[in-house]
């Protein structure tokens, strides 16, 4: 047996295990995260089985026309009712489809447009990278929530308009991270290996540039999921929300009962939990993922 | 006719405030099946001479001047899907560091297919039996089993094997070894030269070894180039520029490397001072502020590459070193058998 045999059946026995792998161990012992995970599962499958949980439907009026005051909790109707008779529980579990679609929807948009123009501006360089740029600084100049605004008002109000308008204010954020990963990784000695032995352009970046550098990419989208439930309500609650009326979305829920607040506070404080909750357990996750994924918080 | 002819190749690179000058009209020639060396100390432009033969400079980085004759077809003239079927074909290289050089994500596996399927045609059975085959002629034990690992999970000499792999996948005319031992500790680079000496013999390679270490030419390079800022100042058989250097930078690297046969009092030398600024047109032999055998003409004229003693010894100095301060070392018998194989 050569020497060098010798030194590889040494490592053999403690073969290290893959890179996903490390980062999934990481993630695993990592509490925070997994509540995070438990969280964002159990809110997925209450919206999935939304019609098997809820005892009620979201529009149906199963109590008094009551808008002055509207029942509290009770043992039928586990949040109460709103002013319209209808089951809050019920409003709520079906009102996880909508936020967790709208987020989804917003920061997969602003992904998929980020991750475009990221690449674009990381890869050629130039006047390219320049005016991608810019334009992106430009977006970021504007406060998020007041861009929305703007595009709400130039698009109309409505379900898809809305995930549009936030999915636009979260594109500046993945283009920029996108770049500047490019940009470290395209001067790094594997890719200059590829270059010598003929490997080109698109080739180059979508193979060997583009996995890499979309790590951090990863992370950032779970964030940019609960800013944009946050969003959302947020401007539901400013009454740029989908015009539907009745509409189970969280931050419309809260809107149309803010005048109620005095009387009747469970009508907003089961879904603006539910907002935490959905916000919070997304944020745990892209944590941990940070965590486990970002090479430089390995120890 | 040689395999491949650099003609005063010239590069520079542009930053706001300066143009470095890295290589200022390098030639040489190389034969089929030779093994050269190119030694300097660290920015000496040794690394941009072979990225700018092979068209991938860094984007600041332009050839201002000269020629690389391929095969009699000129490498900086042929356009870019041309010089790509060159890359990894006929002309492949190693890197310095093998921890940075292969990509993190993919397995090994697919890194050496990539280019056998690019430039081989082959299927992807006939790639991944090709890939194994590969790794078991660096020498990677239980090459099977290790082609679906990914790079992370190799030493660092093993990863430098794979690299070796990757390189003479298309069984290239040239092989350039940038650095291809100085991240890995000795006990492995005497294994990894050996491998590359192996190679180059076996495939009748030509290889371009560009190191700071004198040691590493002594024992694989058959000729010896010594490059200082950007030039070439001294070319010689290896034995030769041992045994005679002519240059007074050559001798200067000689005597700063520690000798096991030397006195225990002895101390090393270091060449005094630092190399010059590359920003400015240099004046001169770009050695001779350094030089204790500077004479009035080295700091107006620059030097060109002369013929002294014989024809395969070359100099660029007006004052060149005298018998009497030379080292005369003698390359081990041993490693010279290794030259010849």
């Amino acid at each position: 047996m050569s020497l060098a045999e010798a030194e590889a059946q040494e490592l053999h026995l403690e073969r290290p295990s893959s890179l996903s792998r490390d980062a999934l161990d990481r993630f695993i012992h990592n509490k925070a995260a997994v509540v995070g995970v438990v969280v964002m599962v159990l809110l997925v499958l209450i919206a999935i089985f939304a019609p098997l949980i809820a005892p009620f439907g979201p529009q149906e009026q199963v109590g008094p026309l009551d808008s002055s005051n509207p029942a509290g909790p009770s043992a039928e109707h586990w949040m109460g009712l709103d002013e319209q008779g209808r089951d809050v529980f019920s409003r709520v579990v079906y009102g996880a489809r909508l936020s967790l679609l709208v987020g989804l929807v917003s920061a997969a948009f602003g992904l998929s447009v980020g991750l475009v123009l990221g690449a674009l501006a990381g890869y050629f360089g130039g006047w390219v990278e320049t005016i991608i740029m810019r334009l992106m600084d430009i977006m970021l100049a504007i406060p998020a929530l007041l861009l929305a605004i703007g595009l709400i008002a130039l698009l109309g109000r409505g379900l898809v308009q809305i995930m549009i308008a936030v999915g636009i204010t979260t594109i500046p954020v993945f283009a920029r991270l996108l770049r500047g990963s490019i940009l470290a990784q395209r001067e790094s000695d594997y890719v200059l290996a590829a270059r010598s032995l003929g490997v080109r352009g698109r080739r180059l970046l979508t193979v060997h540039i583009l996995p890499n550098a979309l790590a951090p990419l990863i992370v950032q989208a779970t964030l940019v999921t609960a800013t944009a439930i946050i969003d959302v309500a947020g401007l539901s609650f400013l009454g740029l929300g989908p015009a539907e009326p009745g509409l189970p979305e969280w931050g419309k829920m809260l809107a149309d009962n803010a005048t109620r607040l005095d009387r009747a506070t469970h009508l907003v404080i089961f879904p603006g939990a539910a907002i935490v909750i959905s916000v919070l357990g997304l944020n745990l996750i892209g944590d941990g993922l940070r965590e486990s994924i970002d090479p430089k918080m390995r120890s | 006719m040689p395999l491949l002819s650099v003609r005063d190749l010239a590069v520079q690179f542009k930053t706001r405030k300066s143009t470095v000058r890295a290589v200022n009209g390098v030639s040489f020639d190389l034969d089929a099946g030779e093994t050269l060396g190119i030694v300097g100390e660290s920015g000496c432009g040794k690394s941009v001479t072979s990225l700018a033969m092979l068209g991938i400079l860094p984007k600041a980085g332009r050839v201002t001047h000269g020629e690389v004759l391929f095969e009699d077809v000129d490498l900086l003239k042929v356009p870019d899907s041309q010089l790509r079927q060159v890359r990894g074909n006929d002309i492949a290289m190693i890197f310095q560091d093998p921890m940075t050089s292969l990509n993190p994500v993919l397995t090994v596996g697919r890194q050496i297919t990539e280019a056998l399927r690019k430039h081989m045609d082959m299927n992807k059975d006939e790639a991944n039996k090709e890939a194994i085959a590969l790794l078991d002629r660096v020498e990677i034990p239980a090459a099977k089993d290790r082609i679906e690992d990914y790079p992370h999970q190799f030493s660092g000499g093993m990863r430098q094997r794979v690299m070796i792999a990757m390189a003479i996948s298309c069984h290239p005319k040239i092989l350039i070894a940038d650095e291809p031992t100085t991240a890995l500790d000795v006990t492995i680079q005497a294994q990894i030269l050996e491998v590359l000496k192996q190679l180059v013999a076996e495939e009748n390679m030509a290889l371009i070894l560009i190191t700071h270490d004198l040691g590493v030419v002594a024992g694989t390079c058959e000729r010896t180039n010594v490059m200082y800022a950007g030039r070439f100042v001294e070319s010689a058989p290896t034995p030769k520029l041992f045994a005679k250097p002519r240059h007074p930078y050559t001798l200067g690297l000689l005597k700063s490397v520690p000798r096991l046969d030397a006195a225990r009092k002895e101390k090393l030398q270091p060449i005094g001072g630092t190399p010059l600024s590359m920003t400015s047109e240099i004046e001169g032999c770009a050695f001779a502020p350094r030089c204790i055998y500077a004479t009035e003409e080295s700091r107006t004229k620059t030097p060109e590459l002369r013929r002294i003693d014989s024809d395969d010894h070359l100099v660029a100095c007006w004052n060149p070193v005298q018998e009497e301060d030379m080292p005369r070392i003698e390359i081990v018998a041993a490693r010279d058998e290794g030259v010849a194989g």
